[in-house]
């Protein structure tokens, strides 16, 4: 029946609609619309609002921030974009060995994604103009997680969120926000008595060269892992897209009293770390820098939670 | 004289303004530390450890740079030459590129002789491929430029696929002096030690030079012999200084010139005075990116400096002082006389089936990968048709812009990559992706039109005096690449994804093409075809000669501007559409030719077509090769390009 009424609202019908046959259209299109709303789940992504009928089984994630999304959801994805790169770089949470590698972030391959027929395929920050070819292979949902003009953490969590409410596993996302949030409490609480209540400032920075660093700043994820400990930045940056910016190692000398955290890895460690200008570094003269162990810093919220432990761990190693 | 004494006074002038850029520590306290006095508080250690060594580190490097330029100038007779022209800098970006993916651990150890390995092998390619004969003239910088090409698209791909890897040397490619300790200029002191030995004998081998060839050797000196000795000395120092401060070009081939605008004559003068000249240069610029990048607050490279000021500087210097020799051609193998049916019936039959087979044939599967030849499905055939499209499209509207500038510069080297026209789009499109953010795939063909037109218009107002002389549209060529170069550099040190994106789109990838785009391409390539058919008998005339055409009434100055015009519209639409494809607008009307397609016509017609095949094939094995990886057919096809490029200049020197 349902049928019918839809071929015939479609198609142009040849016989004018009665009075009755009208009414029941309207009736079994108000029941249709709502039996949809009752099962469909609306999320919104930065294009807009996206309807899905079911929980999507088969995903694919584009990138290394919503791969990790989906395993801290306990969602297994299918396929994952650059595999090698997300062990070797992001680490934890770690990818079940069953997941195919589709390829690179900056051009996966679509003939392969098609091939595993996904449900649904996730991408973020710099992947927008596929959005377009990967409709025709999957419905596509686009978190562009990393902007300038929006607070990347706040926004990294209502992702997470997002992706809970579409894979049914909002408990677990729940769970696991407030078990990050505690855990905030827990690693303060254990600076602070470190720190007999007196925080230092810190300066998180990932070395690239021994001349050149980068400094996370305001809207870092690093900085944001900070501020949820109570740590203020030791050399302020102003917000942009990543919160990343590059300066040339001598202008740590600018940080006269707070601590420096860099997060490994360095290779070239030795060949700074030996040189006079760097022993005379007012941080590294008063003993007040430390290594965070290998954490990504452009992930999801959980990945602030393993930021903010590996920033406690290191600074825990220095005596106040 | 008087002009050493300015410059010696400039110096000190200089060094002491450049020392107090960047939070200095008081005068006296300045003197202390420099008459041996132990510092104390973090800026005398700054000021002894980190400015310091920059400002001896800038006028060592530069010095260096500024001898080599001279030397090589001097030896070749070519004011065209220089360590970056000479390709030594792409070697050695890529050497490191490939060790720090592949051998992390050796890089961390030995990164400097890996470097100095790459810049001897690329330079020395240069050189076999230039010859003795070409070294005076446009060949070896077009070899030079050839190899750069071949060689920046080989690292290029690596990057790309191994993304976070590389990422740390983007600085060093960008060229930086930024120093924490003396290290750099205690191991790189001693090696330049040589230039002192250079200076002292070399004025004389370069004096009896400039009598020429037969001059020398009347007076008992071999040029081969001479050549045989500067050559690696100042291959030696190119070497060092890339391996300490990275990639830093325009000194080297400014500095000599401007030198002599200021009336260096003599060999020794030349070579002394562009060592004196050249130091203070880079230490000028470099003050300009301490300055910008306190500025700024964001890091700003010198070598991006460097180019900004080098690239408008070098037109601006030699753009009417080009000898009879940068004039020169430089001769392909000649290929069959007559064009067969066979052949061309042959070509017109593997274009479709190239196309076939990239549509039909392909690695799949998600587990266990195999190969399989079949009609795709639906929704793989929507995903694959538009690439075949856009890079055959691609390659015949670049065949087609290399056709007609070959045949209006009448030099077989004139190419879209080699003017400087697909680099005056991707130049537009790269800033316009700096200013204002977003993707350059969504930048548009406009913008890249607006780009190509400025080279074009750029082109016509310095080679109108010169005839359209290839030098000029080389130096053109030459300075806008290594601008973009050096931009593009700039963009990736800051560390930002949207510069990476810029780095896949420069390597020229059909991955972002749309139906729309497609069809796009194709039309207007067809449509500027059509146009250039039409016109193919003032090709033939130009060809002939400026003369031979104006006396069979062709109105030479409007026919060139027009076709000109079409040039740089077919460069700019593939541009803005697939990134800057190198090569085949080379190599394409060079293989029609030397199938025997003499006439424009039917050069054009083979040109197009064999282009098409290239790009199809390369944009098939860019995405089946590494499967589920894939690489960018421009990357494909640059290297195929450029490796049956230098296969063909080998080959021109058995002859």
């Amino acid at each position: 029946m349902p049928m019918t009424l839809f071929s015939n609202l479609i198609r142009p019908s040849r016989r004018p609609l009665t009075g009755s046959r009208a009414f029941i259209a309207l009736a079994s299109i108000l029941a249709l619309t709502i039996s949809v709303c009752a099962q469909a789940i609306t999320i919104s992504d930065n294009r807009g609002e996206h309807e899905f009928a079911q929980t999507p089984q088969r995903v694919i994630a584009l990138n290394w921030s919503m791969a990790e999304n989906l395993v801290e959801l306990g969602v297994t994805p299918i396929g994952v974009a650059d595999i090698k790169g997300y062990q070797e770089w992001v680490v934890r949470p770690q990818l079940a060995d069953s997941i195919t590698d589709v390829g690179t972030r900056s051009e996966p391959n679509l003939e392969r994604i098609a091939a595993l027929q996904p449900d649904v395929i996730l991408l973020s920050s710099m992947q927008e103009g596929m959005v377009e070819k990967l409709e025709q292979v999957a419905p596509v949902l686009f978190f562009d997680s990393f902007r300038a003009d929006h607070d990347n953490f706040d926004v990294s969590r209502q992702i997470f969120l997002q992706l809970a409410r579409l894979f049914e596993k909002e408990t677990t996302a729940k769970q696991k926000l407030d078990a990050m949030d505690a855990r905030f409490g827990e690693l303060q609480a254990q600076l602070k008595a470190h720190y007999h209540g007196n925080l230092p400032k810190v300066a998180a920075v990932r070395f690239t060269t021994p001349s050149v660093l980068r400094i996370f700043g305001d809207n870092s994820m690093a900085q944001a892992a900070m501020a949820k400990l109570g740590l203020q930045p030791a050399l302020p940056q102003s917000a942009n897209q990543w919160g990343i910016t590059q300066k040339k190692v001598t202008d740590l000398g600018r940080i006269k009293d707070g601590v420096v955290i860099y997060i490994e890895p360095f290779e070239q460690a030795d060949d700074l770390f030996s040189t006079p200008l760097w022993r005379a570094m007012p941080f590294v003269r008063g003993e007040r820098f430390a290594a965070a162990r290998s954490t990504w810093t452009y992930g999801g919220p959980l990945s602030v939670q393993y930021l903010a432990e590996s920033i406690t761990d290191a600074l825990l190693t220095l005596t106040p | 004289m008087r002009r050493y004494l300015v410059t010696l006074a400039l110096l000190p002038a200089l060094l002491f303004a450049y020392l107090q850029l960047s939070s200095p520590p008081p005068l006296s306290v300045q003197w202390t530390l420099l008459s041996g006095g132990a510092a104390i508080e973090f800026e005398d250690f700054q000021f002894f450890y980190a400015t310091l060594p920059r400002a001896v580190l800038a006028l060592l490097v530069g010095g260096a740079m500024g001898l080599v330029g001279s030397l090589l100038q001097q030896i070749t007779q070519n004011r065209l030459l220089s360590p970056m022209t000479l390709g030594a800098a792409s070697g050695a970006w890529l050497a490191l590129v490939c060790a720090s993916v592949w051998a992390p651990a050796l890089m961390a150890n030995y990164g400097a002789w890996i470097a100095m390995a790459g810049a001897s092998l690329s330079v020395t390619l240069v050189l076999l491929i230039a010859g003795s004969g070409g070294l005076a003239g446009l060949p070896v910088v077009l070899a030079g430029m050839a190899v750069n090409i071949l060689l920046g698209a080989a690292a290029s791909a690596i990057v790309l696929l191994n993304d976070q890897y590389a990422r740390n040397l983007f600085i060093w490619g960008a060229g930086d002096l930024t120093q924490t300790d003396w290290n750099w200029v205690v191991w790189l002191a001693p090696k330049l030690s040589i230039a002192l030995l250079i200076l002292l004998f070399a004025h004389r081998p370069l004096t009896l030079l400039r009598l020429g060839e037969a001059g020398a050797r009347g007076r008992g000196m071999g040029v081969f012999a001479t050549l045989a000795l500067l050559l690696p000395a100042a291959l030696w120092l190119v070497a060092c200084s890339i391996t300490a401060v990275g990639v830093i070009s325009f000194i080297g081939l400014l500095t000599p010139n401007l030198a002599r605008a200021l009336g260096a004559r003599r060999a020794g003068d030349e070579l002394a005075y562009s060592l004196l000249l050249g130091g203070l240069l880079l230490l000028a610029t470099d003050a300009i990116a301490v300055l910008a990048s306190q500025w700024t607050t964001d890091l700003v490279p010198s070598g991006a400096a460097a180019a900004l000021i080098g690239a408008p500087g070098l037109i601006w210097f030699t753009r009417r002082k080009l000898t009879a020799a940068d004039h020169s051609s430089l001769q392909l193998p000649a290929g069959v006389m007559k064009l067969s049916k066979t052949a061309l019936i042959m070509l017109a039959l593997a274009v479709p089936a190239t196309a076939a087979i990239a549509l039909l044939w392909s690695p799949e599967g998600a587990g266990s990968v195999s190969w399989r030849f079949g009609w795709p499905s639906d929704l793989v055939f929507s995903l694959r048709w538009p690439r075949i499209v856009t890079a055959a499209a691609a390659g015949g509207g670049m065949a087609l812009t290399g056709v007609i500038l070959q045949r209006l510069i009448r030099n077989p080297l004139a190419s879209p990559d080699i003017l400087g026209m697909s680099a005056g789009a991707s130049l537009t499109l790269v800033l316009s992706v700096l200013a204002f953010g977003g993707s350059i795939y969504q930048a548009g063909p406009l913008i890249a039109f607006a780009g190509s037109l400025g080279v074009l218009l750029l082109l016509l107002l310095l080679g109108r005096r010169h005839h359209y002389a290839p030098g000029v549209m080389v130096l053109t060529g030459i300075s806008l690449a290594a601008l973009i170069d050096a931009l593009v550099r700039f963009a990736l040190a800051k560390g930002s994804d949207s510069a990476y994106s810029i780095l896949g789109w420069m390597a020229g990838s059909t991955y972002q093409t749309t139906d729309g785009k497609a069809w796009l391409l194709l039309t207007g390539v067809i449509v500027l075809a059509t146009l250039c058919a039409l016109c193919s008998r003032w090709l033939t005339l130009i060809s002939a000669g400026d003369q031979i055409a104006l006396a069979r009434g062709l109105n030479v100055k409007r026919a060139r501007l027009a076709l000109l015009f079409l040039a740089s519209l077919a460069c700019a639409l593939v541009t803005a559409v697939m990134g800057p494809v190198a090569f085949v607008g080379l190599l394409a009307p060079h293989m029609a030719a030397m199938l025997g397609a003499r006439k424009a016509p039917q050069q054009l017609l083979l040109a197009i077509l064999l282009g098409a095949l290239l790009m199809i094939l390369s944009d098939w094995l860019g995405r089946t090769l590494l499967y589920p990886a894939q690489m960018p057919a421009g990357a494909i096809a640059s290297l195929l390009g450029g490796g049956y490029f230098i296969y063909l200049l080998t080959r021109r020197r058995a002859a």
